[in-house]
């Protein structure tokens, strides 16, 4: 580990695998979120169930707006490293 | 124009030329996953990264020296010894595209400097701290984490989705890659057309046609730009192929997780200052997102060749690079006559090849 710390710094490595972790897995989790709101949302219309189908639907709108603000965020680390 | 004006323009030459084989040997990585679940026609899909590489390219202007100042001593980076490195690094990329194998790009070009410094001023020009913590460490960290990170977003995504009908969700995450990929063409434009333009200021400093701590001239940023993104549109169907195929046989869920997760490390890592390399975080993803539906699903044979391309690239590379540096100084250390002989070289093989697939007809785009 000492060796390691002389060349990487290792704080930065861990936080970078931590990162990565919590960033990977949560915008597929946030669109896959988006997309089951999308999908429950028209089998509820479909079978006139309105309450249901309103709460899909901010389901798939929120996800879908969590998802492009991630992604407005990489814009951001983008351009400002 | 007299001899170092003559070395500096075949030295700018030869780095867009580098640009350029970082563009299509990249492709894969920005376009594989969308063409292989048919998220995007082939050749839009090409089309579409070479808009954003060439727009990446603009986005971030902070030009680090070039990526070999932290791993060979500042004092024998001459243009002599970027030429050769580059040459390196074109002949492992040009090698492992004829046969199919993603492998970093990055690495191959400090492979090739690392291999050209060491012939020119023995090993006490290189510096293995930076070595070690430029590429062999994040060449073992990318593709654990991408593969890690691939694999619990797939488990999650079928979790979420699981019993949902296809036809939407495959239409949704289809438009999701779209997206994801986008991302992931501008990060490649901003990362890689870098690379290029930091050699070529450094040459142009070296040569007293800049000031030092010069930012790169109008051209120059426009030249990068144009040469990467040149590069993308070409296509490296090949390693396109292996990627979006021969690893895994995709679905759309696995081809999101895999370029949507990686796009994520990516830029994790570019956040937290310890970049990794595109290439491995991708194929890291794909193989990720392969064996989290089943380990059996991935070719694990194909990703052997892939990890032995990475194992490979570092001294494959420097290997050329010292060999290049070796020829060009028997001609003299200022002398354009070895780099030009090189070019003219490269110059002959490209017009051969090129020839010769006019006669045999373009490969079909896959997909």
């Amino acid at each position: 580990m000492s060796l390691l710390a002389t060349v990487v710094d290792t704080k930065e490595l861990l936080q970078t695998v931590a990162a990565a972790l919590v960033a990977g897995v949560g915008i597929t989790l946030i669109f896959s979120f988006a997309l089951l709101g999308a999908a429950r949302f028209g089998d509820a219309s479909r079978e006139g169930r309105p309450v249901a189908a309103a709460a899909f639907g901010a389901l798939a709108i929120v996800g879908v707006i969590a998802f492009l603000g991630a992604i407005a965020v990489g814009i951001v680390v983008m351009t400002t490293k | 124009m007299n001899e170092a004006d003559l070395i500096l323009a075949i030295v700018i030459f030869t780095a867009l030329a580098f640009d350029f084989t970082n563009g299509f040997h990249d492709t894969a990585n920005v376009v594989a996953t969308s063409i292989s679940t048919r998220a995007m026609a082939p050749r839009l899909a090409v089309g579409f990264a070479a808009v954003l590489n060439f727009a990446g390219a603009f986005l971030s202007l902070e030009v680090a020296a070039t990526v070999a100042d932290e791993v060979v001593e500042a004092g024998v980076i001459t243009p002599t010894v970027v030429f050769a490195g580059l040459i390196g690094a074109i002949c492992w990329n040009l090698t492992t595209w004829y046969y199919g194998l993603p492998s970093s790009s990055s690495h191959a070009l400090i492979g090739g400097v690392v291999g050209s410094a060491f012939a020119f001023a023995g090993a006490g020009a290189v510096l293995g701290d930076g070595i070690l913590g430029k590429v062999l460490i994040p060449a073992i960290v990318a593709p654990v984490v991408a593969f890690m990170v691939g694999g619990i977003a797939i488990v999650v995504c079928y979790r979420v989705l699981g019993r949902q009908r296809p036809g939407p969700v495959t239409r949704g995450f289809k438009l999701g890659q779209v997206v994801t990929g986008g991302l992931l063409a501008l990060a490649h434009g901003t990362n890689d057309a870098q690379k290029t333009m930091g050699i070529i200021t450094l040459a142009l400093i070296a040569n007293k046609s800049l000031e030092a701590g010069s930012d790169p001239p109008t051209w120059v940023i426009v030249s990068a730009a144009a040469a990467i993104a040149l590069g993308t549109y070409s296509g490296g169907w090949r390693i396109i192929k292996t990627m979006g195929t021969r690893i895994i046989k995709m679905d759309t869920a696995q081809g999101f997780s895999a370029q949507g997760a990686g796009s994520a490390v990516i830029l994790a890592s570019t956040h937290f200052g310890f970049p990794l390399s595109t290439t491995q975080v991708i194929s890291g993803g794909v193989m990720g997102a392969g064996a989290g539906k089943r380990l059996s699903a991935v070719r694990w044979g194909v990703a052997g060749n892939i990890v032995t391309a990475w194992l490979l690239t570092f001294p494959a590379a420097a290997a050329v690079g010292a060999l290049t540096f070796g020829f060009v100084s028997l001609f003299g250390d200022e002398s354009a006559v070895g780099p030009l002989i090189i070019t003219a070289a490269g110059l002959g093989l490209v017009v051969y090849a090129f020839g010769r697939r006019l006669r045999q007809g373009a490969p079909v785009p896959a997909g």
